[in-house]
């Protein structure tokens, strides 16, 4: 690229921010913003109400906002709750998020030795530097991958939808062989309703109410919010507040130095995970400790309050979290279940996430990147001025805290559509999702394949009509090959992922 | 361990062979032109062949991982029943006193708290969030006898 053109484009892009933040600024969205970010922290903080069931809980809230709004409001959820997640794992040894395991290993024991304040401070700074990091990330990447994705076809959107679920499955923890199952449940019920070329009902069965399939927010707020409920009632979180002062709120000059590598390295890190479907904030952190410990002189420090082990961890979740963004604002595809809500939200507002997103609706998408801006900012203070309020939050017996949930997730169900029938089947899934659970199977994969479904077959079902039956067709273009050949690496080599688990399991698994 | 994994995959491939019996019903179109039963068909046999293999490690892993602990399951039975009750009283017995039965069960049956506690909290939570969701943000919730 010659200079000129490195010129106008750096001159659009930050004259799309201003314009960005001229949305983002205003009085109502920054309220939205700060709302956004003081639930997402809540909700980190406490355990056992997690991003997904807290945004599917908000949608039905947001019908009455502007898109652009309610966007901010529940991105601000979704980042927020990854600053929120490291308090009551460096506290109490739980974690708050699963995306906050990792930091209870080292910063735990940083708050035992009486340098909580410390850990705290770390991870809010190094959560926000990673954030920021990868805000710029987006900014610049989203533009020309939106650009690329306008080529794309029938068959490279299948082919994509293919990785991405793949994806998906692979990465979404525990067995793939599950987590393709879960898919593959996911868009048999995606296709419950009206098939998405012809129109027509399909396994309907005559029920009138199952021919617009099932309500996507009843299932997400079921699977999720009722689910995890009922897996926590059933086996107690005790919770032991660490009774400590947190003083000395910030670190010394020498844990500012350790620390500064590992929160580059977790903000790069995080970022291109983060980028990934399926991929996300839990996979980042871990995999970053486990980097950061191979990298350190010292390994033997992990484990026993090394401040490394909670800076880089926080990092890379939080830049994974934000870069999360980057399939659903340019590819239309969400990659994890907090986003696949927000995708459910865009679609509400009649704003469909894809290609056209930037250059069609360029409020919806600089106001929220401005908005991420503003939004790390807030949960800087949020985090670290603010964070004697969290801990007192943290007193409240979970036994308080489930009858509120549930309420709030009944109110939710009941309000989609003013109807006592869907409290039931919200409740049905919410048992679903507890048997789930309970047979190690993860809801994530169910729920995004769900949403994508019937762009799935769509794609399919177009592309073998215009290349005539051929199934050449996805193999022949070069982007559309590109795609299934990464696809199917993914589906042969499991042993990569049991290789790649285990060496980040070899790595922590002394310490635990 | 075993047994419950091979009871979970065997109940999956009984599902996948139910879909795929179901699909078939479906007008399958060809390669050229996929009918409606095309994708539901193919994702059923995607699901067999996985609950096979999940079937066939269950089979083989005779590996007994320690069995977790059962929890209180009964309790999330109960409150299951109490929560499908719920929905079907929402309309006749409204909001405001199913919330509040629901929340009383929750902090007396499900994790008990003393009795003031528990109705201070369900009294508070019935009427506070009406007031909060149906008459503020005026989420048509059914009122019911009061």
């Amino acid at each position: 690229m010659d200079s000129l053109n490195v010129w106008n484009s750096s001159m659009d892009i930050l004259n799309n921010l201003a314009s960005g933040f001229g949305v983002a600024l205003t009085p109502i969205n920054l309220l939205y913003c700060f709302l956004g970010s003081f639930i997402g922290t809540a909700i980190g903080v406490l355990p056992g109400l997690g991003p997904p069931a807290t945004i599917a809980l908000l949608l039905p809230v947001t019908y009455g906002i502007p898109a652009t709004s309610a966007v901010i409001l529940l991105a601000g959820i979704f980042y927020g709750a990854m600053y929120g997640g490291s308090t009551t794992s460096i506290l109490l040894n739980i974690p708050g998020e699963a995306a906050s395991v990792v930091t209870c290993l080292d910063g735990y024991q940083m708050a035992r030795q009486g340098r909580a304040g410390a850990a705290l401070a770390i991870s809010a700074f190094g959560s926000f530097i990673a954030a920021t990091f990868s805000i710029v990330g987006l900014m610049l990447l989203a533009p020309p991958l939106a650009s690329l994705a306008l080529k794309f076809g029938p068959p490279e959107n299948f082919a994509l939808l293919v990785l991405g679920l793949t994806m998906v499955g692979y990465l979404a923890g525990g067995s793939m062989t599950k987590g393709l199952l879960m898919a593959c449940l996911g868009l048999l019920m995606g296709m419950i309703g009206l098939d998405p070329i012809e129109g027509t009902p399909r396994f309907t069965y005559g029920v009138y109410k199952l021919s617009d399939g099932f309500e996507f927010i009843l299932v997400a707020m079921g699977l999720f919010g009722i689910g995890e409920v009922l897996v926590n009632v059933e086996q107690t979180i005790k919770a032991e507040v660490f009774q400590t002062e947190i003083r000395k709120l910030l670190p010394n000059r020498e844990e500012w130095r350790t620390s500064a590598a590992p929160i580059a390295r977790g903000s790069l890190l995080g970022f291109f995970i983060g980028v990934l479907p399926g991929g996300g904030a839990i996979i980042s952190s871990f995999i970053s400790y486990a980097l950061e410990k191979k990298l350190s002189k010292h390994p033997e420090r992990f484990g026993k309050g090394a401040i490394e082990g909670v800076a880089a961890p926080e990092a890379a979740n939080n830049s994974a979290a934000t870069g999360s963004f980057i399939p659903l604002l340019t590819l239309g595809i969400p990659g994890n279940a907090s986003i696949a809500m927000i995708f459910a939200a865009l679609l509400i507002h009649g704003v469909r996430p894809g290609p056209l997103l930037v250059t069609e609706k360029p409020d919806v998408f600089w106001g929220l990147v401005a908005s991420m801006y503003v939004g790390n900012l807030m949960l800087l203070v949020l985090n670290l001025p603010l964070i004697g309020l969290w801990v007192k939050l943290l007193r409240v017996p979970y036994a308080l805290l489930a009858p509120l949930i549930l309420v709030f997730v009944l109110i939710g169900a009941y309000s989609v559509n003013n109807s006592a029938f869907d409290v039931g089947v919200t409740v049905a899934f919410g048992l679903f999702g507890y048997l789930i659970r309970k047979f190690d199977f993860e809801p994530a994969p169910l729920v995004l394949a769900m949403i994508l479904g019937p762009q799935l077959e769509a794609s399919l079902r177009r592309s073998l009509i215009y290349s005539r039956g051929d199934l050449g067709v996805f193999f022949e273009r070069p982007i559309a090959a590109t795609l299934m050949a990464l696809a199917l690496l993914m589906l042969l080599s499991p042993v990569l992922r049991w290789m790649l688990s285990r060496k980040a399991w070899e790595v922590t698994k002394p310490i635990i | 361990m075993s047994k419950r994994d091979i009871g979970v995959a065997a109940l999956t491939l009984i599902f996948g062979a139910a879909a795929a019996y179901e699909s078939a019903k479906l007008q399958f179109g060809t390669v050229h032109n996929p009918g409606q039963g095309f994708f539901p068909w193919w994702t059923s046999v995607v699901i067999i062949l996985l609950a096979m293999i999940l079937l066939i490690r269950a089979l083989k892993s005779r590996s007994s991982a320690a069995r977790e602990k059962s929890g209180r399951i009964a309790r999330v039975v109960a409150l299951l029943v109490v929560l499908a009750a719920y929905s079907f009283l929402l309309d006749p017995l409204g909001y405001p006193l199913c919330t509040f039965f629901l929340v009383l069960f929750m902090l007396r049956a499900t994790d008990p708290q003393r009795w003031t506690v528990a109705l201070g909290m369900a009294l508070i939570t019935a009427v506070g969030s009406y007031i909060v969701f149906a008459v503020w943000l005026r989420v048509p919730l059914p009122r019911g006898p009061l």
